[in-house]
């Protein structure tokens, strides 16, 4: 009985919350709102925040067409792979001090850099299988964004996992719990001086990895049809939509997480203050975590991905290359000669 | 009156020289009987999978139990202190090594016995294959060195007849040609380094040559050391010997490429390790760990850069074999428990997803005639099996969890990390950087790969393609198996095989001693210690309910019902692109596919692009200027 119970219960955490449902929800809306702020700082209307969900329901009751040359096994599955890849991630990701140590025991940050990949790769291999030349030049554009974020992203959570690793055995530390935990006890790492250009970098890569502007050549709309996706409708299109929003929320998570953790740590007394204890306490706190985790996300968004969106105009695949390799990689670079020599 | 105790040769004392002799007995069968079909793969068959199942055996007596055996032909044990017959000696790495060799040889048999059907002399190529084998496995099996060298003369010349084996195919006989002066470079320096030594030591046991050089030093056996290190790195194809590797796998049969790849490297990697673990005993130098750690690197990373700038299937796969060999030797060079059995972690995997890949290349040649990227295309539709385990193979070379690249290199990049953090040298950190920049190097390169091959337009050349037979589909199913049970379950395939193997090269006593019965004091290896978290077999279950759900819910909302486009002719008013560009140009060409990347990389390629001239003369001269650097460098650091 217990058994079926605990199965029951890491079930509801898979498809509710942290999982499924709630990636769903907020991943979606934090695409509305990165929509309606673009739109409000180029001076123009803008979409209903809710927008995302009705083009999300609008293409599931459209229909699907598969390509001739496409491989249809591939084709379907690809979205739903990469869509069960990131609800998955998203259980790895701590929220503050209130996670579920069966899921943040399983991978560390260079794990989930790995993970971040698969995602990737099943829209590639989706473009890919159908045939179609733009998503020919859309993959391999993809491939370089990607490729090109790498270098700093690798070079942050190095700086990372040496800070957190000064006060654990073993001098490296790359488990989100105790980087998380860290953060409770030291303060936020973004407080760290030399890991503010580590921060900074970061925040440069959300862009890059969620493929959003200026960093979409591998989705340029206006000139290769949104590459993979050119041929991809209904359904499957909706799921990508979905995917995209995903990432997004993890991507944003992951940075409030590594850098802004400890932001957490007064929650609980908060609740106590207000006199609640025993399961009721632990409900509101959760509760605040999740809405406080949301609040930076959007606030990330809000700076990362559509202040960035508002004010640039698209870069050409090589120039975004070169842009991750020289600046991004170069300020991810300086911080991790900083925390090596004790800054 | 003797006789000969049947039961005897089942005791595992005799299973080493039972299975390298199961191989060249084989290869002599098969002269003598192998004119007809069923009776050569037979032996074959029989000589190979006994070969595995020896080994198999094996495990128990000395990865498990931690013995090692001595075998000494003829009896002829050491006696006034010289050991002077022909010995075997089996620990823990050798037999790591061996069984590599013996389940790579068992793959590609299965493989061959339908891909070289339509070949002529086909008999003479199972001959030269088992003999590949047997030398490889004598090798890694060998007490003595001058039988090291003698085997490594074995299998150089086998593998340069299997590469010249289709010699109708353009450029087999140079690539040939290429390897046999090389490569005797490469054994010649063996021999020489063998001279010195037994000059100065007066032995040729590697267990006595382990006790007595450390004891003796000088120049001379400095210089040796040179020698057999350069050597070993021509048969492990270390940068700068890596352009052999891609004519020999470019023009060879794929099964061969496999035995390139899979075990020839091995064998180079195996005598590194020997030499500078065993017989040297300088890995605890800084500057030796540095030259490991920098031959690695720079061949993880050249090898990729080179892999991405090729257009044929096969030569891209040669250029990522050597990459992956760099992170073996780097992971080695750490001299670290950790880094050593990450190395051997990846070596296995190599071994695994690398024939993987080599024969899903042989079955796309073997349907279309072509391994060339500009000329394939939408194979999936016709191909997909071989299209699914290709995937397998490309995700765990390019390190996605939870394939077994990935495992390995997970432990490398903590490996190198932890020395960093360790020994508070920021090189050590570039290595880390280095190698993980690599994997998504590898990454791009297979995605160019999977579009340009397998997906994408069909071309009218390949229309006829199908799924390849059986035979080749079980031998690539049982690698595919083999690389994702690797994958899933990292911490069983580490204590059963990779630490205790990798914890032998810190106890060179213990080799000693189980050799020559002396009593050196042995030291156990730091115990490993990991850092990161990754627990593959909770994220697949966690994936597979998230995936089973997904998908529950999407069937049940009509995901599937789909409108099938049948592909009528429809005459297009305008082509794809509305520039006017012919369609057929509009395809990106597998060359092509990452400019983004070259762009910015230009300078590099194309003096990567002059230096690689296809030259033998060319290659003859970066061999002996490395052999003079080595020289200069071991006489200054030792």
């Amino acid at each position: 009985m217990d058994m079926i119970l605990n199965a029951l219960k890491y079930l509801a955490y898979v498809l509710i919350f942290p999982g499924f449902l709630f990636c769903f929800l907020s991943g979606l809306l934090l695409c509305g709102i990165d929509r309606k702020l673009v739109a409000r700082m180029q001076k123009r209307v803008g979409p209903p925040i809710l927008q995302p969900f009705y083009d999300f329901f609008k293409l599931c009751g459209k229909e699907t067409i598969v390509p001739a040359a496409a491989n249809k096994f591939m084709f379907l599955m690809a979205p739903l792979l990469g869509l069960a890849a990131l609800v998955v991630l998203q259980l790895f990701i701590p929220v503050f001090q209130f996670n579920i140590p069966a899921f943040t025991e399983v991978a560390d940050v260079i794990v989930i850099l790995y993970l971040l990949l698969i995602p990737a790769v099943s829209i590639i291999l989706g473009g890919a299988s159908t045939g179609s030349p733009y998503a020919g030049v859309g993959l391999s554009r993809e491939m370089v964004t990607v490729l090109a974020c790498e270098l700093p992203l690798v070079l942050v959570l190095l700086s990372v996992g040496k800070v957190v690793g000064a006060s654990y055995q073993g001098g490296i530390c790359f488990s989100m719990t105790k980087i998380v935990e860290y953060q409770m006890s030291h303060g936020s790492l973004i407080t760290h001086a030399g890991l503010i250009p580590a921060a900074i970098a970061f925040l440069l890569v959300i862009p890059g990895e969620t493929g959003n502007h200026p960093f979409d050549a591998a989705e340029a709309e206006t000139e290769i049809c949104e590459g993979m996706l050119a041929e991809y409708s209904g359904a499957p299109l909706g799921v990508f939509k979905l995917n995209h929003g995903i990432k997004m929320l993890t991507m944003t998570s992951l940075f409030v997480m590594l850098f802004f953790g400890g932001l957490g740590s007064g929650i609980e007394s908060l609740v106590a203050l207000v006199g609640l204890t025993g399961t009721a306490a632990h409900m509101v706190s959760v509760l605040l975590a999740v809405l406080l985790l949301f609040l930076l996300c959007v606030i990330v968004t809000a700076v990362g991905i559509s202040l960035v969106h508002a004010v640039t105009a698209r870069l050409k695949i090589e120039q975004i290359f070169k842009y991750y390799w020289t600046v991004v990689s170069g300020l991810a670079l300086l911080s991790l000669v900083l925390v090596w020599y004790g800054l | 009156m003797k006789y000969i105790d049947l039961l005897n040769f089942l005791n595992p004392v005799h299973f080493p020289i039972i299975a390298i002799m199961l191989y060249f007995l084989g290869a002599f069968l098969i002269v003598l009987f192998g004119r007809n079909r069923i009776v050569r793969n037979c032996i074959a068959f029989l000589a190979t999978g006994l070969t595995l199942t020896l080994l198999i055996l094996l495990v128990k007596p000395i990865l498990i139990d931690g013995g090692i055996i001595p075998y000494w032909m003829g009896n002829r044990v050491p006696a006034g202190g010289y050991a002077i017959g022909i010995a075997l000696e089996v620990d823990a790495l050798s037999l790591f090594f061996g069984l590599l060799v013996a389940t790579a040889v068992f793959v590609a048999i299965l493989y061959s016995f339908s891909y070289m059907s339509e070949d002529d002399n086909e008999p003479q190529y199972y001959t030269l294959f088992l003999m590949l084998a047997g030398g490889v496995l004598g090798m890694v099996f060998s007490g003595d060195l001058f039988n090291m060298f003698i085997m490594v003369e074995i299998l150089t010349f086998a593998a340069v007849a299997l590469t010249a084996f289709r010699n109708r195919v353009t450029g087999a006989l140079e690539a040939a040609f290429k390897y046999l002066v090389v490569g005797c470079i490469g054994s010649t320096c063996i021999l020489a380094g063998t001279i010195l030594l037994y000059q100065q030591t007066h032995t040729l046991n590697l267990a006595q040559l382990a006790y007595v050089i450390p004891r003796v030093g000088g120049t001379n056996v400095t210089v040796a050391f040179a020698l057999l290190f350069i050597g070993f790195c021509t048969k492990a194809f270390i940068v700068p010997f890596h352009p052999l590797a891609a004519d020999a796998h470019g023009a060879a049969p794929a099964p061969v490429s496999v035995m390139i790849s899979g075990v020839l490297t091995k064998s180079g990697i195996y005598g590194i390790i020997r030499l500078s673990f065993f017989l040297f005993q300088t890995m605890n130098l800084g500057t030796m760990q540095f030259w490991l750690v920098f031959l690695g690197s720079v061949s993880m990373f050249v090898c990729v850069t080179m892999a991405l700038a090729q257009h044929d299937f096969k030569r891209l796969l040669a250029f990522h074999s050597i990459s992956q060999i760099g992170y073996v030797l780097t992971a080695v060079g750490l001299a670290t428990t950790l880094g050593a059995s990450a190395g051997l972690y990846h070596a296995m995997n190599h071994t695994l997803f690398k024939g993987l890949l080599f024969l899903t290349a042989g079955a796309v040649l073997h349907e279309t005639g072509t391994t060339d990227l500009g000329k394939l295309g939408g194979l999936s539709k016709k191909m997909p099996w071989t299209t699914a385990l290709f995937l397998i193979g490309a995700a765990s070379i390019s390190g996605i969890p939870p394939f077994n690249g990935f495992a390995s290199k997970w432990l490398i990049y903590q490996a190198s990390y932890e020395k960093a953090v360790e020994t508070g040298n920021i090189g050590f950190a570039l290595v880390t950087i280095c190698a993980l920049v690599t994997s998504t190097l590898t990454l791009a390169s297979f995605v160019k790969v999977t579009q340009s091959v397998f997906f994408g337009q069909l071309p009218k050349e390949c229309e006829n393609a199908k799924e390849v037979s059986w035979g080749m589909r079980l031998a690539m199913s049982i690698l595919a198996i083999l690389c994702l049970v690797t994958g899933l379950f990292p911490n069983a395939v580490q204590k059963l095989l990779t630490i205790p193997a990798g914890s032998a090269l810190f106890n060179p006593n213990a080799y000693i001693n189980g050799m020559w019965q002396s009593h050196l004091p042995e030291t156990a290896a730091p115990a490993v210690q990991t850092v990161g978290v990754w627990n593959p077999t909770n994220w697949l279950i966690l994936l597979m309910i998230a995936l089973l759900s997904i998908c529950i819910v999407a069937i049940a909302s009509k995901y599937d019902a789909v409108r099938e486009n049948k592909g009528e002719k429809v005459a297009l008013k305008y082509s794809l692109f509305y520039g006017g560009e012919e369609t057929e140009f509009s395809q990106v060409g597998g060359g092509d596919l990452f400019w983004g990347f070259k762009q910015n990389w230009r300078h590099y390629f194309s003096f990567m692009h002059n230096l690689h001239s296809g030259i033998v003369n060319d290659y003859s001269l970066w061999a002996v200027v490395a052999l003079a650097l080595a020289m200069v460098y071991a006489l200054i650091v030792l």
